[in-house]
């Protein structure tokens, strides 16, 4: 088996990180960070309907009744022909239940021949999405933690403490490209960017924790190899699963994909895009950044 | 350790049972006496966000304190009663105590097509009126009136009751209605439900009354909750709601379910070309893993969100990572010139330490997020932490036991047979 020099290849992979990182900047900029209801707080109703609405009637109905500021759209679904009516109430607050109800019955009201039902309805305080954020960044924070203190102790013998803040660093990275996926496809970040990103952190502290292993080995191995040299190799025997569980993780989240935009189910579409970007992520983060930071503080620390 | 040739199909006929019970769930009876009931994929409770249904947060209106932990439970107890009245059974009604708001959720019903979820929970919250009536439904006193109501233990019975407490006009008004109606039926309505019964035994002008007739602590428990809601000083309102229609959500779970079958087959195709034997074993432990994953979220009736699912297919990747890593390291000892038996021994024994360090690392991410995680990360949590459980037994235990079984089998002994895809070329 040959082994592939990752080491010295590292300004490459890391200016293909950075360049990504930039992509996503730049992305950001284009097209704006799209925060999803849940995290900003505000008010929405979809309702489905037939024949024709007034969509600036209803706008005004609904703005004498809530007080607010209303605007409203309509749009046809491409798959099943239905349309649908949809009541942005403006300001990052909720509506009270009952004021829904006494709009809901004004609308019915108005256009009595659409049929109108209510299909979707959100009314978030903002309170609520930055307590569930605050939490889950909370609970991350401890993770981490406990994570580097886990590796910390089991890899003392390639210097424990290095190998789990670099292989955080490298998450770090791969949020980021779960973070890009939601803006360039113009993926509301919301509930299921949680979801996304707690996977892929899961995912990729897994599969760098198995190439640190497999340098902890080498290590016992051939202890007369320089730290690069164990690396390249550790790196280069792990590959092969590395990308076979990727590619398995990949097909898997992009048959979900396919089905969910064949059935046009923006929910699982939303989930199952930045998912599957993350996997190819998460494996190129643990094979091509970990370790080479790693390698790079380590011969540092050798200097020093 | 050599295995016995019959070990690989006890082990298959374990994940079958596994697979067929997760799939369909369990219910024999043996002989009218026994009964035997396993919950299965079609028990597990949908989140909100799979099935559809109501999503929403109430807070007390125009409170300028945190309401204490007994009005919430009395305002608990209004919203639960509402929700009976209106038929709707299957819900969860969970009360935070720490930042004062009650969560109600309940799905759409399956045989509704006209449900009305705004108006379902628009009155939710209202205060509730509760009433003291006689049996002709004449109003004696009102729940104001009422200063505390709480649980005690009647000592000489051992027996659970509710005591109750009127303030200075309740205490008159209860004396007029109890000197009138000794031997008779006094009735307490919230709203227009009739919560209990109960008969006047004696002239009661103290302020102080007792209910008794509860079946335990639950009950008393219950009442005594609904009677305070009577005197709550706040009426609750929910500007934290949503509605996520049906279709939209069996939909979601069917796409999900049908995706997640061809995945699979998928998966275990590549694993079969690849890694041929432990491959073919990989897809028998898979299916351990995946089904006893199910089965720990039907059984106790956890409730399965998207996020859930997201548990779900990290847990499977690390399955299908811990199989890999096996099948790997079992092609890597054979290619350096191990014969079979030591080659998956020193295979098994140097995949363990990468697998057991790569699913602990994560199972102390399911932990922490599972401990100060909140809302769908929950759910998250849980579904990795049991996947991670299951793959320690499937993915090590099982597949060990079934490659060390297949291989006393004379014609599974070419080693050709246990070699990667990619070294097979190069051999």
């Amino acid at each position: 088996m040959k082994v592939i020099d990752f080491y010295s290849k590292r300004w490459i992979f890391f200016g293909i990180a950075l360049a990504t990182i930039v992509v996503g900047i730049i992305a950001g900029f284009v097209n704006g960070v799209e925060l999803d209801i849940y995290f900003k707080g505000g008010s929405i109703l979809k309702y489905n309907y037939v024949g024709n609405v007034d969509a600036n009637k209803a706008a005004d109905i609904a703005s004498n009744i809530v007080g607010r500021a209303v605007s409203t759209q309509i749009t046809t679904e491409l798959s099943s022909g239905e349309k649908r009516l949809i009541i942005n109430i403006s300001g990052n607050y909720g509506l009270d239940a009952k004021l829904q109800k006494e709009l809901d019955e004004a609308l019915k009201g108005a256009f009595p021949g659409a049929d109108l039902k209510l299909s979707e309805s959100s009314m978030v305080e903002p309170f609520f999405g930055r307590m569930f954020l605050r939490n889950g960044i909370m609970a991350l924070l401890i993770a981490s933690f406990f994570v580097v203190i886990y590796v910390w102790i089991r890899f003392r013998k390639i210097g424990g403490l290095s190998a789990g803040i670099m292989a955080l660093i490298a998450l770090l990275f791969d949020i980021i490209v779960v973070f890009i996926t939601h803006i360039i496809f113009r993926i509301p970040i919301g509930d299921s960017f949680v979801a996304v990103a707690l996977t892929i952190i899961g995912y990729s502290i897994n599969d760098t924790i198995v190439v640190y292993d497999r340098i902890r080995e080498n290590r016992k191995l051939y202890p007369k190899l320089a730290i690069e040299e164990v690396t390249n190799l550790s790196i280069t025997q792990s590959m092969t699963r590395s990308i076979n569980t990727s590619v398995a993780v990949f097909i898997s989240v992009t048959v979900v994909y396919i089905l969910a935009f064949a059935n046009s189910i923006e929910a699982v579409q939303g989930f199952a895009l930045p998912m599957a970007m993350g996997t190819i992520a998460g494996c190129f983060s643990s094979l091509c950044i970990a370790e080479n930071l790693w390698v790079m503080w380590n011969k540092r620390e050798a200097k020093a | 350790m050599r295995g016995r040739k019959i070990t690989f199909f006890i082990v298959l006929a374990i994940a079958l049972v596994m697979t067929y019970t997760a799939l369909y769930g369990i219910n024999i009876t043996w002989w009218g006496a026994l009964e035997v009931k396993i919950a299965g994929a079609p028990d597990i409770r949908f989140g909100i966000d799979i099935r559809g249904g109501v999503d929403a947060v109430f807070e007390p209106a125009d409170l300028d304190r945190a309401p204490t932990a007994e009005e919430l439970d009395a305002a608990r107890s209004v919203i639960e009663t509402r929700l009976d009245q209106q038929n709707i059974l299957d819900r969860e009604v969970t009360v935070d105590k720490q930042n004062g708001y009650i969560i109600v959720r309940f799905p759409w019903k399956a045989d509704e097509t006209e449900f009305d979820p705004e108006s379902a929970i628009a009155e939710l919250g209202e205060t509730a009126m509760l009433t003291f009536r006689d049996e002709e439904g004449n109003i004696l006193l009102e729940g104001s009136h009422v200063k505390n109501s709480t649980v005690q233990m009647d000592s000489r019975y051992g027996k659970y009751v509710v005591a109750l407490e009127f303030d200075e006009e309740g205490t008159k008004l209860f004396s007029e209605a109890t000197e009138r109606l000794v031997g008779e039926v006094i009735n307490i309505y919230m709203d227009d439900t009739l919560i209990q019964s109960a008969v006047v035994r004696e002239h009661i002008s103290t302020g102080e009354a007792m209910i008794d007739g509860m079946s335990g602590l639950e009950e008393a428990k219950a009442l005594s909750d609904k009677i305070n809601a009577g005197a709550l000083p706040f009426s609750m309102v929910t500007k934290n709601h949503s509605t996520i229609s049906p279709t939209l959500g069996s939909g979601a779970l069917d796409i999900m379910v049908m995706a997640g079958g061809i995945a699979f087959i998928i998966i275990c195709i590549l694993l079969i070309i690849y890694y041929r034997l432990p491959g073919f074993v990989a897809c028998i432990s898979l299916l351990i893993q995946i089904s006893g994953q199910l089965l720990a979220i039907a059984i106790p009736q956890i409730t399965l969100t998207l996020t859930g699912i997201a548990g779900i297919i990290l847990s499977i990747g690390m399955g299908v990572d811990a199989n890999i890593i096996i099948s790997e390291r079992i092609s890597e000892e054979i290619k350096a010139g191990k014969t079979l038996g030591a080659a998956i021994s020193a295979g098994f024994k140097n995949a363990f330490s990468s697998v057991f360090d790569g699913n602990i690392t994560v199972l102390i991410v399911a932990v922490a997020l599972w401990r100060f995680g909140s809302g769908s990360v929950l759910s998250f949590a849980y579904s990795l932490f049991t996947g991670i459980i299951f793959n320690f037994v499937a993915g090590v235990t099982a597949s060990r036991l079934m490659i060390r079984s297949l291989s006393q089998y004379e014609f599974l002994r070419n080693p050709k047979l246990y070699t990667c895809l990619s070294r097979r070329v190069t051999l």
